[in-house]
């Protein structure tokens, strides 16, 4: 059967005008604004790449509604799967990378102006394709697209010598994880034969995937910051740019979480497999929230804070996955999506407050900011209750739908250590450690007022404003009214 | 929609009292005095149209079909008592902030957002909805004390939260543990559903009875204040503001109580029965502990916390009675600690500290001489604590005491023991109000001024009648919510 490039082209319409967004930045950037103010590069190819990604972000949901028709899978040969989940990811990674565009044109941190804009939008691609793909180095490529954007994102930080630093750590790190995981899929690929994923599920299973599994585990465990393979994320978060920080902890962890459940599925079926992987994935778990939480109750640095956070995160996030059930595939999916509104809001509001003032984001920073800037202290306490699992925000329902999916997927435990009574029980232990970390962050927002008159307002922007305000709004909407996203997101 | 307006206004309340300019803190505080009236206004609403035993005014939505979460609310003669005295605290809470200027308006958004999840855990009739509600008054009682407390508010505002989420995180798992394991009678498929009324006609194996209930009971009991769990209770009550204590002690110990009963024992009869001596036990150590340190404290607020704890004890102990008798008498106990509970906080936290400037006691002596009317009445306030006849306290503590008797599985040992808290209680109050009001000043104390004190104000008048009444009205006429809180007790299996 031959490609029918008429329909292709509709299909990848989306990320078609993406792409051409981002080479208009990038050439009116060089022609016409060469010598002009950096400001004004910045704000011309903002408005470029959010134009782009915004006519995107709306033929993507059309597709999603069907209203724009796509092909499936057997008429891309297996390369693509565009689902109406597939679909409602990518539109939600465009949601979030729309989101980090404003922040970005903010604080003027490179003279690569344009380069910048077309990283994100870059990397927001890669992004699309990671959870679109249905090839196994189809999805491999276009997480390393995201990788190696996010790699010279970190690097853009020209006004602190650290920045290279922690470039060039993410960089080795990254590198030596991506060998690992693509070491695990050439394992994968020898042992079933197979680069399709959707057929992935229905393949025998055979020891060798135990291998495959454990070197996929090491690689995407690095890409989700899973302890013990978490060393990077602190410095990366602390260093670059902080709208980079906030891309990297919120959709390439979208990318990797839906990658991990794609390439887990035939353990679902195999006890085999099972027995091997579980308790290596239960390690991850375990290690992450304890590594994530303790190590987060003595950072002074509000952006170290988060990333440890983002470590403890991505130990609950493996509870969901551990359940290997449809359940436990949508909590993934969900809890990981709020979890990345709350930490890119979490970011944008720190870009806005600290970056003006040249701070590095130390809590004390942010004391008494409540009186000059309450907007943002109250959509700030939003981002970080979420995050730590209060409700009526949506980061609640997502922690309770990991462990409501990991415990239903075997109920009957007859002893401690059967089912997954055991981990829930720790992972909410350790939710009740996180509560002390994000309550002190909010006691200097909220509670600490501010002798010395520093918490000064700062001039939001709109396009930033808005951006804070709708990744809030998310939050607030889907805490109270999660049916229908719960609906379309994909099981696997 | 009725008894949801509790919820609804007070949300509504907190939001517009956030909006206001701090600056506006007189009009806040009538727009909080307002919301206040309007959420009891609306409970006593509740308690006329309440007449038989069944749930009333029930609504049933649905909210997360994926989860089997309904958003379904509704009240019965367990609820109702619990319903008015958050009314009535929380109209007093407001009285006895009068003066309070400092950032009014986040205070009051704080305040009617803990009042709104607690009207919303009394009125939730799914376990997910009143688990959320639960939650939502976690995080307001953090700020109100960090923000508005007096010493060590920081440790004590995250001592107190970390307790009470370390207790929800126990309960969330055994509430996913309920809804997995609890079968239904005639299928024995699972129920899969958070609703209580659905959870309450399935059935779950003995075994997972035991630890459910263990898990569920002592997840709510570390808000209810339960010994050895309880420590945050004192620390909390003392370095909060006036207002936040008599919300504390009055109605947020009250939501664990609450908890233990509706949804550990009314939904897990036969864990109850198996744990029931076991907390008998800790309820008497609640008690006596709670009055032997209570009668070693100097400072006078942490003498009240620590009655509270006391107090709670007897709540405690008439759960694991089990019986119509005993259980009516926690109910009833829970109204009477939260109306007296609160009135003893606001005396000592408001009235006598804003004027003496202290609240230790070896620095107070004859204050009968400078404030003769506040001191009667907080004798009057002492006498009600102690139980005596007239107060409630009297009525519930008798039928707790009733139900002990009553219950055979319960040993004799455990009523001797509770008759000698009583006396307890009896001792520390005295002692106390004694050190305070009458002790003659002693060689070494500092030389007092002669002059009278301030009157006490109009705000500060009101406040003290109304607890006062309430726990005068239920101790001579017990029967205006006992017999409701029967008529509801009496269709839990647990309860017979």
């Amino acid at each position: 059967m031959d490609l029918d490039f008429q329909q292709l082209l509709l299909t990848l319409l989306p990320d078609l005008v993406v792409v051409v967004a981002l080479f208009a930045a990038l050439g009116v950037d060089y022609s016409k604004l060469r010598g002009a103010a950096l400001a004004e590069r910045y704000e011309t190819a903002f408005h470029i790449s959010a134009l782009g990604l915004l006519i995107g972000l709306v033929m993507t949901m059309l597709q999603a509604a069907g209203k724009i028709s796509v092909m499936d899978a057997e008429a891309t040969h297996g390369q693509l799967n565009f689902t109406t989940g597939t679909l409602t990811l990518k539109a939600a990674l465009f949601v979030l990378g729309l989101a980090v565009l404003p922040l970005a044109k903010r604080d003027l941190v490179t003279a690569h102006a344009s380069e910048y804009f077309a990283l994100i939008l870059l990397a927001t691609l890669g992004m699309g394709f990671v959870v679109t793909s249905q090839n196994l180095l189809g999805a491999f490529v276009a997480l390393e697209l995201v990788s190696l954007s996010l790699y010279a994102m970190t690097a853009l930080n020209q006004s602190r010598a650290t920045s290279a630093e922690a470039a060039l750590k993410y960089l080795t790190f990254g590198a030596v994880a991506s060998g690992f995981l693509l070491f695990g899929l050439s394992y994968l690929y020898g042992a079933t034969a197979e680069l399709n994923l959707a057929k992935l599920g229905e393949l025998e299973p055979s020891s060798l995937l135990i291998v495959a599994y454990l070197l996929i585990l090491v690689g995407l465990g690095f890409k989700l910051a899973l302890a013990p393979f978490h060393l990077w994320a602190p410095d990366v978060y602390q260093a670059a740019p902080t709208p980079v920080a906030g891309w990297i902890g919120s959709g390439s962890k979208i990318a990797a979480a839906a990658l991990l459940l794609v390439l887990l599925q035939p353990i679902a079926n195999s006890p085999e497999l099972k027995d091997a992987l579980v308790p290596a994935l239960a390690a991850l778990a375990v290690a992450s929230m304890l590594v994530g939480n303790l190590g987060a109750l003595r950072q002074t640095n509000l952006k170290r804070l988060l990333a440890y956070s983002a470590i403890a995160n991505a130990g609950y996030l493996v509870v969901g996955v551990l359940a290997f059930s449809d359940d436990g595939n949508i909590s993934v999916l969900f809890y990981i999506l709020v979890y990345s509104v709350g930490s890119l809001g979490a970011f944008a509001v720190i870009s806005v407050l600290a970056d003006r003032l040249g701070r590095e984001a130390e809590i004390s920073d942010f004391n008494g900011y409540w009186k000059t800037m309450p907007g943002l202290s109250i959509a700030f306490m939003i981002f970080l209750l979420s995050m730590a699992g209060i409700p009526p925000l949506a980061g609640f329902l997502g922690k309770f739908y990991l462990f409501f999916a990991a415990i239903g997927a075997q109920p009957e435990a007859a002893t401690l250590t059967d089912g997954y009574y055991w981990l829930v029980a720790f992972a909410l232990v350790m939710s009740v450690v996180s509560l002390y970390y994000y309550l002190r962050v909010l006691k200097a927002f909220l509670v600490v007022t501010d002798e010395d008159n520093e918490a000064k307002p700062v001039a939001v922007g709109t396009a930033a404003g808005l951006s804070i305000f709708a990744l809030a709004a998310i939050l607030v909407v889907l805490g109270l009214w999660p049916e229908p996203l719960l609906n379309l997101l994909p099981t696997k | 929609m009725t008894a949801l307006l509790t919820v609804i206004l007070s949300f509504l309340g907190a939001l517009v009292c956030g909006l206001m300019p701090a600056s506006a803190h007189q009009r806040i505080r009538w727009v909080a005095l307002a919301t206040a009236a309007a959420g009891f206004a609306v409970s006593m609403v509740c308690y006329l149209n309440l007449t038989g035993g069944e749930i009333a005014d029930k609504k049933n939505f649905d909210w997360i079909p994926t989860l089997g979460i309904s958003f379904i609310t509704g009240y019965d003669g367990i609820s109702l008592p619990l319903l008015l005295v958050t009314g009535l605290v929380a109209i007093c809470g407001v009285l006895f902030s009068w003066t309070l200027e400092d950032r009014a308006n986040q205070f009051y958004a704080y305040y009617f957002a803990l009042i709104g999840g607690v009207y919303g855990v009394f009125l939730s009739l799914d376990l997910f909805l009143l688990f959320v509600f639960y939650e939502i008054a976690v995080v307001p009682k953090y700020f109100l004390i960090a923000i508005w407390g007096g010493v060590r508010r920081q440790f004590a505002a995250m001592k107190l939260v970390l307790y009470s989420f370390g207790g929800s995180a126990l309960v969330l798992l055994g509430m996913i543990a309920l809804f997995f394991l609890t079968k239904d009678t005639s299928t024995g498929e699972a129920v899969r559903s958070f609703s209580l009324i659905k959870l309450q006609e399935g059935q779950v194996a003995a075994e997972a009875q035991t630890w459910i209930f263990l898990l569920l009971f002592l997840g709510f009991a570390i808000l209810a204040g339960m010994w050895p769990f309880h420590t945050w209770a004192p620390t909390g009550h003392v370095a909060a503001p006036t207002a936040t204590s008599m919300l504390l002690a009055g109605v947020v110990m009250k939501l664990g109580a609450y908890g233990c009963l509706r949804v550990a024992i009314g939904l897990l009869p036969q864990g109850a029965q198996e744990w029931s001596t076991c907390i008998a036990i800790f309820a008497i150590i609640n008690i006596v502990y709670g009055a032997f340190v209570a009668l070693k404290q100097d400072d006078f607020k942490f003498v009240i916390g620590y009655s509270s704890v006391s107090h709670m004890g007897f709540v405690l102990l008439g759960l694991a009675t089990l019986n119509e008798i005993g259980t009516t008498g926690a109910v009833l106990q829970m109204f009477s600690h939260g109306v007296i509970g609160a009135l003893l906080f606001a005396m000592v936290g408001t009235v006598i500290y804003t004027r003496t400037k202290t609240r230790m006691l070896d620095e107070l002596h004859r204050l009968i001489d400078r404030m003769p009317g506040i001191a009667w009445l907080f004798v009057a306030a002492g006498l009600a604590s102690m139980g005596l006849p007239g107060f409630s306290g009297f009525i519930s503590e008798l039928y707790v005491l009733i139900g002990i008797w009553k219950q055979e599985a319960l040993s004799g040992w455990i009523l001797v023991a509770a008759g000698f808290g009583i006396l307890m209680t009896f001792g520390y109050t005295l002692v106390k109000i004694h050190e305070a009001f009458f002790r003659e000043r002693r060689d070494g104390d500092a030389p007092v001024a002669e002059t009278p004190y301030p009157a006490m104000t109009i705000p500060e008048k009101v406040g003290i009648a109304i607890l006062l009444g309430a726990s005068l009205l239920i101790g001579i006429c017990p029967w205006i919510l006992t017999d409701k809180i029967k008529l509801s007790l009496n269709l839990l299996e647990a309860i017979n």
